[in-house]
């Protein structure tokens, strides 16, 4: 009995800042409303239209991209032999190790360079990037969980390698699929640092960099009742994501993807 | 499973040199556009990195080489040794507290039965919250202006985050991290433990071992990839650690919490000292890559 | 060695050859001779902090003018990165805005076109605010001219003075006689403090404290901003005060803990008697405040008055392809129209001496006060100001900590040794 009441203690524990955000961004100093999120919304430097649009487009970007590119990926280091296999995977999970601040300002040199600065599409390529040792190991341990007798009677039938991964493969990755694309879009939502740096226009900004633009001031006040109306705002799609998908991600895990 | 090595071989021995060769082209061919992201967007960026730690780079106008006074100048920096100190402290407090508790949570959430599911959720729910929003959320939380925390904890003195102490500055960051991260971990440490038969649980049980024999001498070994893959994780995020610091405690009280990455940032951004900053981040890419490496040749080992 | 390695090696090395070459920059502003209101548009970037006056100049330039300035703000404590990362990738935008005190970094390191011949052809160059002007100098030549006016001021609760028996029409004229006005308000007891200060913010108490030791004749570095002399005596007095005001508990307890963001909120409760804090929050906390603000000059501990004029100054993109555009605009802000229809209705300090009084100020005399004392203060000058004093890593920060909490004299003997060797690098 007491193993359930701690557990249900613990779970209260870590439920208990979101839900505090959630309270706190509702509160008035006259009871409760919807006054922050107004702030939030229509102050000078508050959230927009277009900073949601924006958000969302990179999002779909890089969601769409680190699938397709760790699919493909997945299925070369799960399935092939090929020269440079081993190099590559190692460069992959290198990204992990490298920092944001040191990498930055080489990224926006080379995006000036290949004409992508201040682009939601040059975003979208950091932000993929920055999404592959995640994805590629997921998707290549999710590949290789594949029994070989499935291919195989594929590629019996007729189907190219292509074939075989478009109608049957996928279908068996899918849990992989979903977490990758899961992952990819809470960081892409939520980043901070990547579109400050790379982004110059104010027509191209996100909502996270709107929702931080609210923490600052010149030896002022920070408006914290709208700063956790931004916090909620920005964690509720992902919030509910997470609980529709929560099933899918979760097998995902449990196929053996992360055992190590 | 290590790694390296390829799950099952892909060709059978009696396969003609051709299709052999068509199967490798192939798979590179479907490698390709993770070599075109990794090479573009990481290894040229990175080689310029190294490029610019070689010399003395302004930020317009002529970089001169100075090998190698930008590595040189590192070991005087005195916030550099702050930093480092401090990071090295931060990892082992963060990795011993955050492993325990996701492997607790884990043990906790392993067995089907009732709520479990929502227990699992509840811990894996601060995940949803993108990690500079996290701190954000804790900013609030922790402030005196509208966060409960202070009335609770504080009675009549200040729990401020920027000063107060230091143990208070690294605790509210800890305390971020271990919340965000617990269900992330707790996740893995899972899997990890659930591919554990259960019949082999069984036969210890018929053997007459406890509870506590059977987590020893079973369980953890059994996860030995699993724990390493987590424990990798923990330090390299730990080490590399920035943006709690940077919203939470601003590297404060006194430069009690300023991580290496910060006193990047501040070089690259705050002393305009790019090719220092660049030193110093090959210098901390380098150790990361020690570590790793010896972390996957003891793995390898291990397990053969 | 693998072909996608063996490319990617190539690709780095032509791109490091091209970034190389290419990383000639200078100016390059008279390429040709365009007509200045040619109906470009202006990139201009400002921090947070700035952006609303940033704006309004803006619309009432863009609403006369055929060039269309587009304004960009970025939050305030990553905006030097953000600077940085575009000027490494020479891609700054055509005008720039930032803290006056960054200037002289700026300009040192090439990031705003030179504009002394520019400058020196207007007419008004004299009345523009000298304490800027020389921050945006470097190596004689000028690079930024003033963008907005802020200053700091003694702000007290009239209020709270008259509760305590002391004349809300007559503020103190020395620190010594601060001191005193602060502990008889303190003595009104309750919640009520007599002062406050930002005891963890290195950028506050710069603002804050050192006019007063300006006023007494002293400074706190040499005319170069290579060398500090923060150990002198007049500073050195200065901290003492001041550190003898929170161990009495005259000064807020809160006062030891503030990094900036508070600040503001403290003094709007209308619990602290009398306390140096940036001119522009008389019109803020007068807004909401149930008593009334005065004004007074910071002084010296004897007397005499001084003030950080501080705020931000503006320049051209080292890398803009509009500079006789770009200056088109600047040279406007500098003249009548702006700074008495923009700034000084906005309830700004406008940027010239002469446009003090105003036919807006003249309504509020607290405000031609304010303006006045521009000509009266200062602006600290030091290429690595940022590093220095600024930065919550900055040796600054150890030190003030130490002269007000901990042991002074060390700290201050120690801080002007790791300031100095901050401020040659």
């Amino acid at each position: 009995m007491t193993r359930k009441i701690s557990a249900a203690a613990l779970a209260i524990l870590f439920l208990f800042p979101l839900l505090w955000s959630a309270w706190a961004s509702v509160r008035t100093p006259t009871g409760f409303g919807v006054e922050n999120y107004r702030r939030l919304f229509t102050s000078d430097n508050g959230i927009r239209a277009e900073h949601v649009i924006n958000s969302l487009t990179v999002c779909a970007l890089t969601v769409g991209g680190t699938l397709l590119v760790a699919t493909l990926g997945g299925y070369a280091f799960g399935r092939f032999q090929f020269p440079g296999k081993n190099v590559l995977f190692l460069l992959t999970l290198a990204i992990l190790m490298v920092p944001y601040a040191t990498i930055l300002i080489a990224l926006y040199v080379l995006l000036e360079w290949i004409g992508l600065q201040d682009s939601l599409l040059g975003l979208s390529m950091v932000l993929i990037m920055f999404q592959l040792p995640f994805s590629i190991f997921m998707m290549r341990n999710a590949f290789e969980a594949i029994p070989k007798e499935l291919e195989e009677s594929a590629l019996i039938d007729g189907c190219t390698s292509f074939g075989a991964l478009t109608r049957i493969m996928l279908h068996a990755v899918r849990p992989g699929l979903i977490t990758v694309g899961l992952f990819a879009f809470l960081t892409s939502w939520s980043e901070f640092f990547a579109p400050l740096i790379l982004l110059n226009s104010t027509g191209k900004f996100t909502v996270m960099l709107a929702v931080v633009n609210m923490r600052t001031a010149s030896f002022g006040a920070i408006d914290y009742a709208a700063l956790e109306a931004g916090v909620t705002f920005m964690a509720v799609p992902c919030l509910l994501l997470f609980l529709v998908l929560q099933r899918s991600y979760v097998r995902g895990f449990m196929s053996g993807a992360l055992r190590g | 499973m290590t790694l390296l090595a390829p799950a099952r071989p892909t060709v059978l021995p009696s396969a003609p040199p051709r299709r052999k060769r068509n199967k490798q082209w192939i798979g590179a061919l479907y490698a390709a556009p993770t070599a075109f992201v990794v090479g573009m967007f990481f290894v040229v960026p990175l080689a310029l990195v190294v490029w610019m730690s070689l010399h003395h780079w302004p930020l317009l106008g002529a970089p001169t080489l100075n090998v190698p006074d930008n590595y040189a100048g590192l070991g005087d920096d005195e916030l550099l040794r702050t930093a480092v100190w401090f990071t090295l402290k931060y990892t082992v407090v963060v990795t011993v507290l955050l492993f325990a508790l996701s492997f607790g949570l884990a043990l906790m959430v392993q067995h089907r039965g009732r709520g479990v599911g929502l227990l699992r959720t509840a811990f894996f729910l601060p995940a949803a919250v993108g990690f500079a929003s996290a701190s954000l959320l804790f900013l609030g939380l922790l402030s005196d202006e509208i966060g409960p925390v202070n009335d609770l904890l504080a009675g009549d003195g200040y729990l401020s985050l920027t000063s107060g102490s230091p143990n208070t500055a690294l605790g509210s960051a800890v305390v971020l991290v271990l919340w965000r991260f617990a269900g992330f971990n707790m996740l893995i440490l899972l899997t990890g433990l659930q591919a554990i038969p259960l019949d082999v649980y069984e036969a210890a049980r018929l053997d007459g071992a406890t509870r506590w024999q059977i987590f020893r001498r079973i369980t953890v070994p059994l996860m030995r990839p699993t724990i390493a893959l987590v424990l990798t994780l923990m330090i390299t995020g730990s080490l590399l650690a920035f943006d709690q610091f940077w919203i939470l405690t601003r590297g404060g009280p006194d430069n009690s919490t300023t991580s290496l990455v910060m006193v990047i940032y501040r070089e690259a951004f705050i002393e305009l000292d790019l090719g220092s900053a660049a030193a110093i981040s090959v210098v901390l890419l380098g150790v990361l890559i020690v570590f790793n490496a010896i972390q996957l040749g003891v793995l390898r080992r291990r397990s053969q | 060695m693998n072909r996608v390695l063996r490319g990617t090696v190539a690709a780095t090395l032509l791109l490091a050859g091209a970034l190389s070459t290419a990383a000639c920059g200078g100016d390059d502003e008279a390429a040709t001779p365009e007509a200045a209101d040619s109906g470009a548009t202006l990139t201009l970037w400002t921090r947070a902090a700035t952006e609303s006056v940033s704006k309004a100049y803006a619309a009432a330039y863009n609403a006369t003018h055929k060039n269309q300035v587009q304004v960009t703000a970025y939050p305030n404590e990553e905006y030097p990165a953000k600077l940085a990362s575009a000027a490494g990738a020479k891609a700054l935008p055509d005008l720039f805005a930032s803290d006056v005190v960054f200037a002289p970094q700026y300009a040192s390191q090439g990031l705003w076109l030179d504009i002394t011949d520019k400058f020196n052809a207007l007419p008004v160059k004299d009345e523009v605010a000298p304490a800027h002007v020389r921050n945006g100098t470097w190596n004689k030549k000028n690079y930024a001219v003033p963008h907005t006016i802020d200053m700091s001021v003694m702000l007290y609760n009239k209020d709270l003075f008259t509760k305590a028996g002391l004349d809300p029409e007559k503020p103190p004229t020395s620190l010594t006689e601060f001191a005193a006005a602060a502990r008889a308000v303190d003595k009104l007891g309750g919640d009520i403090n007599g002062t406050y200060f930002g005891g963890n913010c290195g950028g506050c108490n710069v603002f804050t404290l050192w006019p007063s030791v300006w006023a007494a004749g002293g400074d706190v570095m040499n005319a170069e901003g290579t060398a500090s002399t923060i150990d002198s005596k007049e500073m050195a007095e200065v901290f003492a005060l001041y550190r003898k005001l929170y161990e009495e508990g005259v000064a807020a307890p809160a006062s030891k803990d503030e990094a900036g963001p508070t600040w503001l909120g403290a003094l709007q409760s209308g619990k602290i008697g009398i306390a140096p804090a940036p001119s522009a929050w008389l019109g803020i906390i007068e807004e909401k405040a149930a008593f009334k603000v005065g004004i007074a000059p910071i002084s010296g501990i004897n007397g005499g008055e001084s003030t950080f004029v501080g705020g931000d100054s503006i320049g051209i993109g080292a890398t803009s392809k509009h500079a006789a555009q770009a200056w088109d605009f600047l040279a406007w802000t500098l003249g009548d129209e702006a700074q008495v229809e923009v700034v000084a209705k906005g309830k700004g300090v406008p940027t010239r001496t002469d446009l003090a009084s105003n036919k807006y100020s003249s309504a509020d005399p607290r405000i031609v006060t304010i303006n006045n004392l521009m000509g009266k203060g200062r602006t600290p000058y030091a290429k690595n100001f940022n590093a220095t004093y600024n930065d919550p890593q900055s040796p600054w920060n150890t030190a003030f900590r130490g002269a007000l909490f901990g042991d002074a004299q060390k700290s201050l003997g120690d801080g002007a040794s790791a300031l100095t060797a901050s401020l040659k690098k």
